[in-house]
């Protein structure tokens, strides 16, 4: 067994007396792509918001990497090498597409603000060094020609998979992707399905949350399901997939 | 103990003027989820308008009154539909909320305009001679404003809870989108409920006037008070507003009577900060303010103003030239002193852009720090005699100290809040530069400050000053520039559009944000010891809170987030009243006017247009739109 990236454990968050999540424990493996799956409503983005402490679990522990993340400021979970997107694509706007990926770098710079406003050597090469880098993320993601262009500007779908190059640009361990297909038509779904698998095969651990599960059993080393707030399933696709409770979570809704 | 008892009346008379002004402020909030701050001036019409019909034109008072409070209504009514609604549809609230201080400005104007700029006393409804109740004295003008303010808590009430008109205002405060489908007129209801508020405003203003002489400028004050009030209470509640009003009105009069006049503002400012820190969202909760959900989205922003690094080298370098010649022309001397006051006022602009423009920080108090850096530098290059830029340096280092204390209040809030903490802040500063009379001398100022030197080389003329600063603001541009074309700056932007993904990135908030403070508080300090040094004398209007308006709007004018742009406006606004000295009563006004201007039709200022039209034509050609 590989060592866990994330581990949570018996965690619950409440909003006034309705349960959103309930008791969830489930392990991510370092180094595997891990997908959280589930009908709308099963408290998904909930248990995200938990993990990054944006609304703290009311109860249970997060680790990861072997830090409790408990009371920790977000930028501090970042700082772990937990890194997440956000379902509603959350671009800097006012910002141009190639800064926004370079805002992700934050925390890759290496040299101080005084040094950048004084020109130094260290803080130019810096600069540079970050550029490269979010111009080889912004070729990757296919949005090179649009570098200069107003990130509000461009279409939901490239804005998601902006946002997707941002984290990357993080370098993180980790990545915490909230529904990057959302809105997404079937070649882009295709295209962040390819961009998924390269992140893992370059050694970062992910977590998605998904509403499409065609999407994620392609994919996936390891499917969550979560439905009304519980984990009513946890394993490979293909036993999740076999799964009867599963089945009846989504034909059920469906149906 | 009689003094107490009639402190204490004297404060419930007192807070009635400003639970009605916080009931105006609370009433535009719920309605449109805007703090209007031009709330005041409605007072200062009223009172105005009162005055002209009851005085010059011998109308009886009754009459008078009912002119004077329905054209206010009517006037803001016309405000309201032509510029306050547009802008709440269209723009984040941080702009609307300046845009209001731009109709403050403007309203002031006016008022200059109409009614010149000395102070108006009206006589009392019912004679001069005090009601004396066992002992007790009450002015019966007093009785009049606290039936006034009575009619108008119940009559408000009675509106809104009684009648349809008032059911539709509620139902837009409350859920805007259902409202619409139930077929209200949202806008309609919204410059309603602008015109209502002025009408609340005015009558408030007409009785208060015979007790208070109104000037132009006094809406700032009313202003500052009702929005304290509105705080204290809670914004958008109507009790709230009546209770903070009390509460502020009791509290300054208790610090009167015992402690002195000279410190009553002081005292009931600390009750704020108290009530920020302990409360932020006031003694009461709101009970349903929606509009904060609904316009979550309405993020519009301005044209990016990217100009590549050659050109941005190119034009500083023109810019360079042409200001570092200006001087060698023939210009009579007025106009060198003015150029040297613009040049020295654009270093607090920089700072106000960095904090405004790029992080996103709203500052009302930015003549505060001018005011710190003016009076310390001065008052250690006078009294204690340091050299000028020793003094210049420990002032800098005050305003830092301050500028921390300032944070540890700010850190957590946002928008109203915000805008309130520093407006606070700004004006505790101002009432200690009036209060601390040993020091700074009080209100007749500090004489014999000596010019600004380095070593023995002394700037004694205004074209030195004017060369001076002019490097000075060289120098900070450049380096500035550097920071936020880099990885400083973009955590700064980050934190202006979006605080939560900006964390989520690693971005530490809290200190990119006291950075960005400190960054700014620095230059306005520096801006003010050379102002002061400039001046050779200091008094407390010269660096107080309608400074702080002036800088937004220069900064506004220019263009947020293009660090050059300033300078355009603070050229602006200082070289116009000098160049055309007939206009000068009329510089309140168009100041007024361009900033709301400004807001409503160029969003990214002067400079920016410039920008955007330079950067088109060097990539011209090149791919991709702007």
């Amino acid at each position: 067994m590989l060592t866990s990236a994330l581990s949570i454990k018996g965690v619950s968050r409440s909003f006034g007396g309705v349960l959103a999540v309930d008791d969830v424990s489930f392990e991510v493996a370092e180094g595997s792509l891990c997908a959280l799956i589930g009908p709308n409503g099963a408290g998904k983005t909930t248990l995200f918001n938990a993990v990054t402490n944006i609304f703290p679990p009311t109860t249970g522990n997060v680790t990861c990497f072997g830090h409790a993340l408990r009371d920790m400021e977000a930028a501090s979970i970042a700082r772990l090498g937990l890194i997440r997107t956000f379902q509603s694509a959350r671009v800097f706007p006012g910002m141009t597409v190639l800064e926004n990926v370079l805002a992700g770098g934050h925390l890759r710079t290496r040299s101080n603000p005084l040094a950048q406003m004084f020109y130094l050597p260290s803080a130019r090469r810096d600069e540079s060094r970050l550029r490269k880098k979010a111009e080889a993320l912004l070729d990757l993601i296919g949005l090179s020609h649009m570098a200069e262009v107003a990130a509000t500007d461009l279409p939901m779908g490239a804005q998601k998979t902006l946002e997707v190059a941002r984290a990357l640009m993080a370098e993180p361990r980790l990545l915490l992707l909230d529904e990057p297909a959302a809105g997404l038509n079937d070649t882009e779904t295709a295209e962040i399905a390819n961009l998924l698998c390269a992140i893992r095969d370059a050694g970062a651990t992910i977590l998605v949350v998904e509403h499409n599960m065609s999407l994620v059993m392609g994919i996936a080393d390891h499917v969550v399901v979560l439905d009304a707030g519980r984990v009513i399933a946890d394993g490979t696709p293909g036993e999740v997939q076999a799964d009867r409770r599963v089945i009846e979570a989504y034909i059920g809704m469906e149906g | 103990m009689l003094g107490l008892i009639e402190a204490l009346i004297g404060g419930i008379i007192q807070g009635g003027v400003y639970a009605a002004i916080a009931l105006g402020f609370s009433l535009v909030f719920r309605v449109t989820g805007v703090v209007n701050l031009s709330q005041g001036a409605f007072s200062v019409l009223g009172a105005m308008g009162m005055y002209f019909c009851q005085v010059k034109f011998g109308i009886p008072i009754l009459l008078s009154v009912i002119i004077a409070v329905l054209g206010t209504a009517l006037f803001a009514a016309i405000v309201g539909a032509t510029a306050f609604v547009p802008a709440v549809f269209r723009l984040p609230v941080s702009n609307t909320l300046m845009l209001t201080a731009g109709l403050l400005t403007f309203f002031e104007g006016v008022t200059l305009v109409v009614w010149g700029n000395q102070p108006y006393a009206l006589p009392t409804f019912s004679g001069e001679a005090p009601i004396l109740l066992a002992g007790i004295r009450i002015p019966t003008q007093g009785l009049w404003l606290s039936s006034g303010s009575l009619a108008i808590i119940v009559g408000l009430w009675w509106l809104l809870h009684r009648t349809r008109m008032g059911q539709a205002l509620l139902a837009s405060a409350e859920n805007p989108l259902a409202a619409r489908l139930m077929g209200v007129n949202v806008g309609r209801m919204m410059v309603l409920a602008f015109a209502l508020a002025a009408g609340i405003g005015a009558l408030t203003g007409v009785l208060f006037a015979p007790v208070a002489a109104i000037q132009f400028d006094s809406g700032r004050m009313l202003s500052t008070s009702g929005f304290i009030a509105v705080a204290i209470g809670g914004m958008g509640t109507f009790g709230g507003a009546v209770v903070g009003g009390l509460i502020l009105g009791i509290a300054g009069q208790l610090a009167a009577f015992y402690v002195s006049s000279l410190f009553a503002t002081s005292l009931s400012l600390a009750l704020l900060i108290v009530v920020l820190i302990w409360r932020p969202a006031g003694l009461f909760r709101a009970g349903a303010v929606q509009r904060v959900d609904v316009r979550v989205n309405s993020i519009i922003h301005r044209a990016l103003v990217r100009l590549p690094g050659r050109a941005a080298i190119a034009l500083g370098g023109v810019l360079l030239a042409v200001f570092g010649c200006l001087p060698l022309l023939p210009l009579p001397p007025g106009v060198i002193s003015s150029l040297a006051i613009s040049m020295i006022i654009f270093l607090a602009v920089l700072g106000l852009d960095v904090l405004m423009g790029y992080t996103g920080q709203v500052s009302l108090g930015q003549a505060g720090f001018m005011a710190i850096g003016a009076y310390a530098a001065a008052i250690l290059a006078t009294t204690h005699e340091w050299p000028p830029l020793l003094a210049t340096l420990a002032a800098m280092g005050l305003s830092l100290v301050c500028a921390f204390a300032l944070s540890l209040v700010t850190g957590r809030l946002r928008g109203h809040y915000l805008a309130l903490a520093t407006l606070t802040f700004g004006l505790l500063v101002d009432s200690l530069t009036v209060g601390l009379i040993d020091l700074t001398g009080g209100p007749s100022g500090l004489v014999g400050i000596p010019s600004f030197a380095i070593g023995s080389f002394e700037f004694d003329s205004s074209e030195q000053m004017y060369y001076l600063a002019l490097g000075i603001a060289a120098v900070v541009i450049v380096l500035l520039e550097g920071g936020m074309r880099s990885s400083f700056g973009r955590s700064l932007q980050a934190v202006r559009t979006d605080q939560l993904a900006a964390a989520a990135l690693g971005v530490n908030v809290p200190a990119v944000k006291l950075a960005a403070l400190c960054i700014s508080s620095a230059l306005a300090s520096l801006a003010g010891s050379l102002y002061a040094f400039q001046f050779h004398f200091l008094s407390p209007e010269m660096v107080s809170t309608p400074r702080s308006f002036d800088f937004i709007s220069m900064l506004v004018l220019g263009g947020e987030g293009t660090l050059i742009g300033g300078l355009l406006g603070a050229l602006f606004l200082t070289m116009l009243p000098t160049l055309v000295q007939s206009l000068a009563v009329y510089k309140t006004i168009v100041s007024g006017l361009l900033l709301v201007g400004a807001i409503l039709l160029l969003p990214e200022g002067l400079f920016g247009r410039m920008a955007l039209f330079v950067a088109r034509r060097w990539t011209s050609g090149a791919r991709g739109k702007e």
